[in-house]
Parts: C-alpha cells; structure tokens; sequence
C-alpha cells in the first residue's frame, strides 16, 4: 500500500479533468478518444509519470464513453464505437426519453469499465510474467501474431495486412540502431534526408498526424458544415422523471456478457471499438428472450453496446501493459506518452514498477467514476457541446497538434513538419480505402520486429529456429494459423450469403 | 533429405549490409501484396469505373476545393513562418502566439459560412484569446519550449 502515498488532490483532480476533456471530445461528432489523447499530449509533458498517467487514463475513458451523447441525441456515432448506440438510443430521444436513454448508457458504461479494469488488474501480471522468458523468436512471432489477427479481423483481410505492411516500411526508415545492435547505417531515404531523418520519424508527431491533422482534411474536403441547430437536440424533459433502476432488472446477463466481449475484444489489438459494441449487440439479439424492440427504442440494446465498448479500455491495456503491444489505436497513442515519460513498456513493466501499476489502476477506476457522476448529473449540460462550431474548434485543435509535435522532442521543427507529412498521408490513406489501424501498429511493431528477426537468425543462422525455439513457437504458430483459418472461414462465409441473397 | 532441407532453411546475415537484410523482405512482401491487390481489387474496381458505376476516390468525388486546399496552404505557411518568427526572438514562445493569432482568425473564418457579425466578433476573441492562453499556460506556467 505504499503507493497510497504517490496520490494526491492534485492526481485525482487531473484524472477527472482528462476524464470531463474527453468526454467533451467524444461527444463531439468526428472527434474520438484517440485525438483527444493525442491533442492533450503537450500538458503531460510538464506533469511527472503519475500526475500524467492520470490525465491521459481520464481522457482515454472519457473519451469513449463521450461518444454516446451525439449517439443518442443526433443519431451521428461521436466515436465509431457507439455505432450500435444509435439503433436504440435515437429512437428513444425521439420519444422524448434522451435523457433516460444516456442514463442507462451511463451505467452501462460504468459497469463495462469496471469489469475490464478487474480483468486488467487480474490477468495482465499473469501474461507478463509469462511472456517474461520469452526470447526474440518468441517476441516476434507474438507480433506476427498480432499483425496476423489485426488483418484478419479488418474488413478485409488483403487490405488489413497491407495496410500493416507499409505501416512497417514506415517505421524502417531512418538509422538500424546501433543502441539495438544493428550497423548504424540508414535505408529507405536519400542522402538529403539524412540530418532530418537519421533516427525515422518520430512516433507521437507521426500519431498526432494521422489522427488530428487528418481528421481536420476530410472535414474540410467536406466543407466543415456546421448543420446542427438546437431543434435538433433533444434531451427530453424532466430530472430523471421516469428513469429508474428496474430498467436493469433482468439485464444482468446481457451486461456482464457485453463487459466481457468489450473486454476479449478490446485484447485483440487493432480491432476498435466498433467492432466490440457490434458483436455486443448481435449476441444480445441472438441470446435475449425477447428482442423485438431492438433497434426500436430498448434499453437492452443501449445496455450491450455502452458496457462492451467501455470494457475495451481494460481490454485494450492488456496486451499494452504485459507485452508492449497496443490493443487499438488509443492505446499507440499512449505508448508514445509512455516512452515520454521514460516508461518501456512490456513483460517488464508490471514487475519492475509495481507502485506505477497500482496507481494506474487507481487512475483508471476513479476514471471510471468521475465519467459516471459527471455524465449522469451533469449530461444535460454536456449534451450541449454537440453545439460548439467546428470553426472555433478544429484551429484550436492545429494549434494543439503542433506544440505536441514541436515540444515532443524539445523543439524540433522537423517533427511539426512531420505532422503534415502524416497528416495527409493518413487522409490519403483513409480516401484510398487502407487502413489506419493495422497501420498504425505496423509503425509501432515494425523496429521491434526487425530486431527479434534479424538477431534471431544471426544467432542461429537457420529459418528452422522460429519453428523448433521452444514449444510457446509451436503454440504461437498454432494461433497464427488459426487466426488466419479464421479469417478465410469468415469471408467464405459472407461470400455464400452474398450469393444466396443474390439467388434469393 | 533432412540435410538438404536444413541447408535450404539456413541464413548468413552479413553484418555489413545487415541494416538491408529485413527492408528487402518486407519490399517484397509488399510488392507481392500489391499484386494481388492490383489483381483481385484494382482492375475489378477502375473497371466498375469506367462503366461509371463507381467514382475514383478524391478526383472523382465533389469536394469542397476552396476550404480543403486552403487548409493545406494554411497549414504550410502557419508552419513556416512560426519557424521564421520563432528564430527572431528565440526561447520565448513569441513565434507561435504571433503566428498562431493571425491563423486562428484565419482558419476559422474560411470554415465560417455566413459572415454574421456576431460569429466575426466570436472568431476574433477565440482567435486572441486561444492562442495567448496556450501561451501562458504551457510556456510561461508549465515551460514547455515553443517556436
């Protein structure tokens, strides 16, 4: 209990500050929890690890939980994980229950929250101290694994590996470290590049890019509408006049089982929130007793979709924390706060800085906690930023970008140029079809994965290490093929429906 | 059998040109993709293309030209001339208040689409009073550097 001693007014106050900023960015349509993250980067530079875990934690839940209120109000998904938020939140709204709908979303989310942040705390020490005797084949074929089922689980396979491939490329330019025991000698630029390029991109300025800047180019490809009057919004009428407690009655199961698919989802990295609330969503139309006001206005729904996607917050840190690897992109962005904060994480981050982990569950728990009472007495006021015009703040939000880039590395002008680079990289990216995600995680993975496989074969000289290493080899193959069996079994299937629908 | 197979599986990795060894494959593995891609996505899709029954991405499809361009040339000059500024009066953060006052203001009018007065006067303190808070609060209170 001695980490007690390393929280403050000051912590708590910061994680409920993160906790209120990222709702505002999620309920803003367009706006996600990755951006908000990546936005506010700049104030933790000057806070120390704890005081600035706790502002980021607080604005990763925030963030996806902020996504309900334009779900439910506008019928616009604030964030792409509460897509499914829609089906039964607008319905309600416009039967004058907006108010109620947010409150059950509310619960939802705190229960979802809850139940990954005990799944975090319970299974993360377990898989690092696992991973702990890995050696670099093992370490790279968990990345060929992750890779592996983020392609297979984007909407197309082809595209999803391709997308991390080139994300790799990226991530090749610049030196082959020699602190890692490579040469020193750069690739994959020319000559010119070099004093701007040595070291590659930096990663948080490449991040910012692709998630600020590259938002803000297709909202002005698309002309940056305003479009939203106040008739739009309503919330209904009345404190609470007709929400109880009894709407949860009977809902337990739905609940849990949505906290955990949130939760198992969230684990897989690169796979984002949509896909979490979806499958939440299905499994309570295929699993529920009666579900034929799904999709017409039924808590049930609202209940599945909010607790499955705030249980990827837990989720998503559990690969993040035990093996390095993020679980989505939010999580990329908070690898690059933690490198900042002199943190590696991996296998040894849990062990070794066992004080920083308690009080990161702490910040995300309390997290959890603000969001609910801030959402659930104040949502009426909150629904209001759905009104703030675009053209206050996307400037505001450049102006963010550019001194996280310009400060990330004290100073570098390069990096700010770094951030158009990528910015329309990623909107080219997203116009083109790829996609950001596997992308993304390439990016992170790629060096690492160089690394393992390159010392891998100098050491054994022989392909055959990565299958005979050790028998964990075998296991993560196993998985690999599985996930890739996986894959082909599920666009087969699409295909046959395609076609019978076709026929039919 | 077993040897010829070892012998097959077998690598030398010359430490001299080590730093090539992994872009290579990864070269490859990418062109190969790509050829499928080119194969099975591509062709399928300039052909529906040509029917006309689907639009090229960013050419074929109406944007808003003025504002997407002029966020692009924006974004180039804000960029440049913070660095200009910023080396006129180094470590002070002056670079990116002066530079930052006047692209607010800018941006968020070209976003602006009925010049009321009311909405001008909005633009015009968020444009003062947004850049110059971010100022002080991160430069002067936290020390973060700026252009």
């Amino acid at each position: 209990m001695e980490f007690l001693s390393l929280l403050d007014i000051t912590f708590f106050l910061l994680a409920g500050f993160g906790a209120l900023i990222g709702i505002i960015f999620g309920a803003i349509p367009g706006m996600t929890a990755t951006m908000a993250v990546a936005v506010c980067l700049p104030l933790t530079y000057a806070l120390g690890l704890n005081h600035g875990l706790a502002l980021l934690l607080g604005l990763y839940v925030g963030g996806i939980s902020g996504g309900m209120v334009p779900a439910v109000l506008l019928n616009i998904p604030g964030t792409p994980s509460s897509i499914t938020t829609t089906f039964d939140g607008y319905p309600m709204a416009q039967k004058g229950e907006g108010e109620k709908a947010l409150r059950v979303c509310v619960i939802a989310s705190l229960v979802g929250g809850l139940i990954s942040a005990a799944v975090l705390f319970l299974f993360a020490p377990l898989l690092a101290d696992f991973s702990i005797k890995f050696s670099y084949v093992e370490k790279f074929l968990i990345i060929l694994l992750a890779l592996t089922v983020i392609a297979s689980l984007s909407s197309n396979m082809l595209i999803g590996i391709f997308s991390g491939v080139i994300g790799i490329w990226l991530s090749l330019i610049g030196d082959y470290s020699i602190s890692d025991g490579g040469n020193g000698k750069t690739r994959l630029m020319f000559d010119f590049m070099e004093p701007f390029l040595f070291e590659g991109f930096s990663l948080l300025p490449v991040l910012i890019g692709i998630f600020g800047i590259s938002t803000i180019l297709l909202e002005a490809e698309k002309g940056v509408k305003s479009g939203l009057t106040n008739e739009r919004v309503r919330i209904g009428k009345g404190v609470s006049a007709n929400f109880s407690l009894s709407i949860f009655k009977g809902r337990l199961t739905n609940l849990v089982r949505s906290s955990f698919i949130g939760t198992f989802v969230g684990m897989l990295p690169g796979v984002g929130g949509s896909a979490a609330s979806v499958l939440a969503y299905t499994q309570e139309k295929n699993l529920a007793k009666d579900s034929s006001q799904m999709g017409k206005g039924a808590p049930q729904g609202l209940i599945a979709s909010e607790s499955a996607n705030n249980a990827l917050t837990g989720g998503a840190l559990i690969p993040l924390l035990s093996l390095g690897i993020p679980g989505d992109s939010t999580t990329a962005v908070l690898i690059g706060a933690f490198t900042l904060q002199g943190i590696q994480v991996g296998p040894l981050f849990i062990p070794e800085n066992t004080e920083t982990w308690y009080v990161m569950m702490t910040a995300l728990v309390f997290a959890n906690f603000v969001m609910f009472f801030l959402m659930f007495y104040a949502i009426k006021y909150i629904a209001k930023v759905v009104l703030v015009p675009k053209h206050i703040l996307f400037p505001i939000i450049v102006m963010m970008c550019v001194v996280g880039a310009y400060a990330i590395n004290y100073g570098i002008m390069f990096d700010v140029w770094t951030l158009l680079i990528f910015g329309i990289l990623g909107y080219l990216i997203q116009k083109v079809g790829l996609e950001v995600a596997p992308l993304i995680i390439g990016f992170i993975l790629g060096s690492q994965a160089e690394i393992y496989f390159v010392k891998s074969l100098e050491s054994a000289g022989t392909l055959s290490i990565f299958f005979t290493k050790s028998p964990i080899a075998g296991v993560l193959w196993l998985l690999i093929l599985a996930s890739v069996m996986f894959s082909l079994m599920m666009s087969l299937k699409s295909r046959a429906k395609r076609r019978q629908e076709l026929l039919g | 059998m077993e040897s010829s197979l070892s012998n097959l599986l077998s690598i030398s990795i010359d430490f001299g040109t080590s730093h090539l060894f992994f872009p290579t494959i990864i070269h490859w593995i990418m062109a190969v993709l790509f050829a499928i891609i080119l194969a099975t996505k591509l062709v399928p899709f300039m052909a529906a293309v040509k029917r006309g029954e689907r639009a090229l991405p960013i050419v074929g499809e109406p944007m808003d030209g003025l504002r997407f361009f002029g966020t692009l040339a924006l974004l180039v000059v804000y960029f440049y001339l913070m660095a200009v500024v910023g080396d006129m009066f180094p470590y002070t953060g002056y670079g990116f208040l002066f530079v930052s006052i006047p692209f607010v203001f800018l941006m968020s009018m070209m976003y602006l689409h009925e010049w009321t007065k009311k909405a001008v006067v909005i633009v015009l303190i968020n444009a003062i009073t947004a850049p110059s808070l971010a100022w002080f609060i991160l430069a002067k209170l936290f020390n973060i550097t700026l252009p």
